[in-house]
């Protein structure tokens, strides 16, 4: 199967360590997938907030792209973009004359009949647990981990058509996986304040800080995500969530494929671990045998 | 509190909102749940079922007005949980665009606001977000240079802020994108 690659902006910039260790682990498991040639923003929520057609065309040029290039099946390891990709392929199936005007102006002919894939599915559904778990040379045993799934992996339902929307497990499950103990929490579909996140910075900290001290309270090591914007909010603004509520937290905030990598015995190094704010040292020394900690 | 102005006017607003969103207001019987579940309903003005009811009797400017409109994350836990399906997430969507559309600046909640216009024009340029250019200029947009500054010097050290932002190839085609359908 052909397996197209859509990394979306963040991934080449404030989040680049989602995609530096989701292409070693993906060279581990040997899976190759391909970059969409000049893939273009998908629009994010700025798009759909103030203007719905924009909001399917954007990311329709890249599904056009993709599909009209053999693809069968499209990563979107982001969740927004994964959101949005589903959203707009949801509208392109349902809404025929968005369609015929979208696909007029693209002047390319779109049928909708790729798989999109966000980073969960895609380990379970494209990868597969048992090879998954075939890779796991270092389990990660003693460590407690608790994912955050936030929004928009799960809902809308009726689109994402992924996991529970109140109670998602998948993640947990690929913890498991590596040893790891899930956590289980409060918060783990709770909103982190998402794009407001410069506009709204109060919010946004009382928001995100609802969800890693209810993390904390329950005993956890460190957060797994599979979205660029929740990493930001729950990584970038952790100390200012600190000083704001006068309470240590000292949470590292992996990336799911960081957390998978290091179970294949893969360096934090080579994972871009040490790209993130809260230093994940500390945490990482409770891993037996943990090959060259920085 | 003053309600319906003008019979004609209600139906019409309320007419265009239903058109834009597939979905009918009647639907709503006013639980309020989704107001419950809303993660930012303490910051809001008027909650997001005030919202669908103040829709159906025409409350134009009110609601166009409104911080909830803006405050809204899309995070979509109304419109899950809603008993009647109604597309309460979806509401948010339409009468921002709505908003966006007449010209209303909000007077609250501006930033919000400035953030999305930003944020497009910035794909409208590049086809993909610079993100230094985009934090930059929409710094200068609402004036606020030197909020959430002191997070740059270890973003830089961590390598998360790069200087060079990247064009898509054809931008052509971005460009009728955004001519067809802004």
């Amino acid at each position: 199967m052909k397996l197209a690659y859509y990394p979306g902006c963040s991934l080449k910039g404030t989040s680049f360590e989602y995609e530096v260790s989701l292409l070693k682990i993906l060279e581990t498991l040997n899976i190759e997938v391909k970059e969409i040639p000049d893939w273009n923003c998908c629009g994010a929520s700025a798009a759909h907030s103030i203007n719905h057609n924009l909001s399917v065309a954007l990311p329709a040029r890249n599904l056009a792209i993709a599909e009209n290039g053999g693809y069968e099946s499209v990563l979107a390891p982001c969740a927004a973009c994964s959101n949005r990709l589903k959203s707009a392929d949801y509208e392109l199936k349902t809404d025929d004359i968005l369609k015929k005007k979208i696909t007029d102006s693209l002047e390319m002919p779109y049928k909708a009949e790729m798989s999109i894939n966000n980073m969960l599915e895609f380990l379970i559904g494209v990868v597969g647990k048992d090879k998954i778990k075939s890779m796991v040379k270092k389990p990660l045993s003693g460590l407690k981990v608790a994912s955050y799934y936030g929004c928009l992996l799960v809902r809308p339902p009726k689109i994402m058509k992924f996991d529970d929307p109140e109670n998602p497990v998948t993640m947990d499950e690929l913890v498991a996986l590596t040893g790891a103990e899930p956590v289980d929490y409060s918060f783990k579909t709770e909103c982190c304040g998402a794009i407001n996140s410069l506009s709204k910075p109060d919010v946004v900290m009382a928001l995100t800080g609802n969800i890693l001290y209810d993390i904390k309270k329950h005993g956890a090591d460190l957060v797994v995500v599979a979205c660029p914007l929740c990493h930001s909010n729950l990584d970038v603004r952790q100390r200012e969530i600190e000083r704001k509520y006068d309470e240590k937290l000292g949470l590292p905030v992996l990336f799911i494929t960081e957390l998978l990598g290091l179970s294949f015995g893969i360096t934090p190094k080579d994972l871009a671990i040490d790209g993130h704010m809260v230093a994940a040292d500390r945490v990482l020394k409770k891993i037996e045998g943990l090959p060259n900690q920085q | 509190m003053k309600t319906v102005i003008n019979e004609q006017n209600r139906r019409n607003f309320a007419a265009q909102v239903e058109a834009m969103l597939h979905d009918k207001l009647a639907k709503c019987y006013q639980c309020g749940k989704c107001s419950a579940g809303c993660p930012v309903n303490f910051e809001m003005d008027y909650t997001p079922n005030q919202i669908i009811k103040m829709t159906e009797l025409g409350m134009e400017d009110k609601v166009l007005n409104s911080k909830t409109i803006w405050l809204c994350v899309s995070c979509n836990t109304c419109s899950t949980r809603c008993p009647k399906g109604f597309e309460v997430t979806g509401i948010m969507d339409v009468l921002r665009e709505i908003a966006e559309k007449k010209g209303i600046v909000s007077k609250v909640e501006k930033e919000v606001q400035m953030f999305h216009e930003v944020f497009l024009d910035n794909v409208k340029s590049n086809g993909r977000i610079f993100e230094l250019e985009l934090v930059g200029k929409y710094k200068l947009k609402t004036r606020h240079l030197f909020r959430d500054m002191f997070l740059a010097p270890k973003m830089l050290e961590k390598g998360k802020l790069k200087m060079h932002g990247e064009k898509i190839a054809d931008l052509n085609q971005i460009a009728k994108i955004f001519k067809d359908f802004e």
